[in-house]
This record gives C-alpha cells, sequence and structure tokens, in this order.
C-alpha cells in the first residue's frame, strides 16, 4: 500500500493510493481535496448578501426563507451529485477493469469493463475548454476490426491528475495488461 | 503565378471599386440627411425609412460584436469532446497502407498507433 501526494491540473493537492492485491490485481485511488471550509462560507456569505439586498429592495420576507432553502437544497445537490470524493481503477489480469466514482455524500458509481474488450490503457492529449490536457483513457476493441478502437473511456475526470502522477498509474496498468500477452489464452 | 505583384487588371478592379464605395457613401448620405419633401419634389418617393439610415449600422456594429462571442462557441463546440475517438485517429490514419521496411532507410512516414506511442514515451527502455 503506497501513498503520494500529487497535484491536478488546476493545482489542487491531489493523493494516488497504489495497492497490490495479488500478481495480477492492482487498485490504483486518486483522492482530490476535500470540500473547504472558506469556500463553502464564502458562497453562502454571497447567496444570502445578495437574498438580503433583495429583501431591502422588495420589502419582502419570503426572499430570504427562499434563500436559506436554495442554499440548503444547493448544498445536498452539490455533495451528491457533483463533489466527487475519490476515483479508484481496479485492474484484475484475466477478468477486467473496475471504475469506481465515489462522491462526497457517499454515493459510489460503478463501471465495468470485461478485458475482452479491452485493447489498451494510454495516455491521451486533447484540448479542454481553453487548455491541452493529458488524461487517461480505456481504449475499447472494435469488433470487426483487430486494430480499430470502437469507444474512448477517460478516466479520473474530475481529480484530472497531471502527467507525472498519469504515468505512474500507467506504468501500473500497463504491466498487468502485459501479462495477458504473455499468459496462454485460455478458451 | 499567384504573386501578389500589381497588374493592370489589379489597378482597374481596385480602381472600380474606389469610385463605387464613394458612389455608395454620397448615396447613403444623400438618403441619411436631405429631407423627405426634397426627395418627393425630386420624384423620388419609394426610398425606404430614415430609420434604417440608424439601425443598419447600429444592426451591423452589434453582429459584429456577438461574432466574435460566436466564433469563439463555434470553436469551442467543433472541439472534439474527451471520449471521441476522433482524438486518436480519423479516416486517413484508418486507411493508411503499412510500407515496406526497407534496409538502411529511413522508415516511411506513417501516423504511429497511439499504444506504440505511449509505450515509448511512458515506459522506460530496459
Amino acid at each position: 500500500m503506497e501513498e503520494r501526494r500529487y497535484r491536478s491540473a488546476s493545482g489542487a493537492p491531489i493523493t494516488l493510493r497504489r495497492r497490490q492485491h495479488s500478481a495480477s490485481c492492482r487498485e490504483l485511488a486518486v483522492r482530490c481535496p476535500r470540500l473547504q471550509l472558506r469556500s463553502l462560507s464564502a458562497v453562502t456569505s454571497a447567496v444570502w448578501l445578495a437574498a438580503y439586498g433583495l429583501f431591502v429592495l422588495s420589502e419582502n420576507s419570503m426572499v430570504l426563507s427562499a434563500a436559506i432553502f436554495v442554499t440548503l437544497i444547493g448544498l445536498i445537490v452539490y455533495l451528491h451529485f457533483v463533489k466527487i470524493d475519490q476515483e479508484s481503477l481496479l485492474v484484475i489480469g484475466s477478468l477486467g477493469i473496475q471504475v469506481t466514482s465515489s462522491y462526497a455524500s457517499g454515493k459510489e458509481s460503478t463501471t465495468f469493463i470485461e478485458m475482452s474488450q479491452v485493447k489498451d490503457v494510454v495516455i491521451n492529449e486533447a484540448i479542454h475548454m481553453q487548455k491541452v490536457i493529458y488524461y487517461l483513457c480505456i481504449l475499447l476493441q472494435d469488433l470487426g476490426d483487430p486494430q480499430g478502437v470502437s469507444e474512448v473511456v477517460p478516466l479520473f475526470q474530475s481529480s484530472k491528475p497531471r502527467l507525472d502522477c498519469l504515468i505512474e498509474v500507467y506504468k501500473s496498468c500497463q504491466e498487468i495488461l502485459e501479462q495477458r500477452k504473455t499468459a496462454p489464452q485460455s478458451s | 503565378e499567384n504573386s501578389p505583384a500589381p497588374l493592370p487588371e489589379r489597378a482597374i478592379y481596385g480602381f472600380a471599386l474606389f469610385l463605387g464605395s464613394w458612389f455608395g457613401f454620397m448615396l447613403y448620405l444623400i438618403w441619411a440627411y436631405i429631407p423627405e419633401p426634397w426627395l418627393f419634389s425630386l420624384g423620388l418617393t419609394y426610398w425606404p425609412q430614415k430609420y434604417w439610415a440608424v439601425a443598419l449600422p447600429a444592426y451591423l456594429l452589434v453582429a459584429i460584436g456577438i461574432g466574435y462571442i460566436l466564433l469563439f462557441g463555434i470553436n469551442m463546440m467543433s472541439t472534439a469532446p474527451l471520449n471521441s475517438t476522433d482524438t486518436i485517429t480519423d479516416n486517413y490514419a484508418k486507411k493508411q497502407q503499412q510500407k515496406k521496411l526497407q534496409e538502411e532507410a529511413i522508415p516511411a512516414l506513417r501516423d504511429i498507433p497511439i499504444s506504440e506511442v505511449n509505450r515509448m514515451f511512458f515506459l522506460p527502455e530496459k
């Protein structure tokens, strides 16, 4: 079990945790920074100040209650649907790859990709908004064409680690993926 | 054959455009400033409303301003998303032919698959 600190594309500190469960099974988890108290209080104060300003202009006290309601509901929705706490990748050599995202509210969303569908795990560069970023992605095999790629599954979308972290994850995955070429094909 | 040097035809086109634009500008000034009764007395009754002499430039300037934002937006919309295969390959790369490796020669130019590029960059050579 190994844990190292890196930075995300936007500069936030993230940690990478590597666990080797067996010779052909590895788990790599990237943990994003937690919700900061100062940003939460800044947003809440801004919304409540705006609501108070509206209340002074409109003399309607419903604005204040609505602001409290909006803040609470907004926080719950943000924690449950938007704020990702940890993104992990579980590579099992003979079975497949499992991608899990855990949200701040505790919700976990999992995707499993069978090993026969996986062509390769690569670091790709692409234009995102106004930047060019490196991101890790799983290339899915095209059934008709052995050289073709049918789909690209980007990984670590919310934590967006930088290249040094991606290279570590890439090397770990490649060690496992290489085993399936040398291992005898089982029918 | 396509040099930017001055030619007689280009001089003639330029002069014709110059005269045409001066004429157009004078026409615009006449339309905008000469009062309507005077135009009617000359027999020009079916010209557009003078409202447009102010409205059209205003529309044009706003359109130019929106054009900057629109172009930026179109660029962002045309960028392939992170999960599309357009970031990995395209039709030309898929259809390229494998050329035979010749001894003592530089290998032919081709689109190298991304797996190979990654191995070369990120896996240290043993």
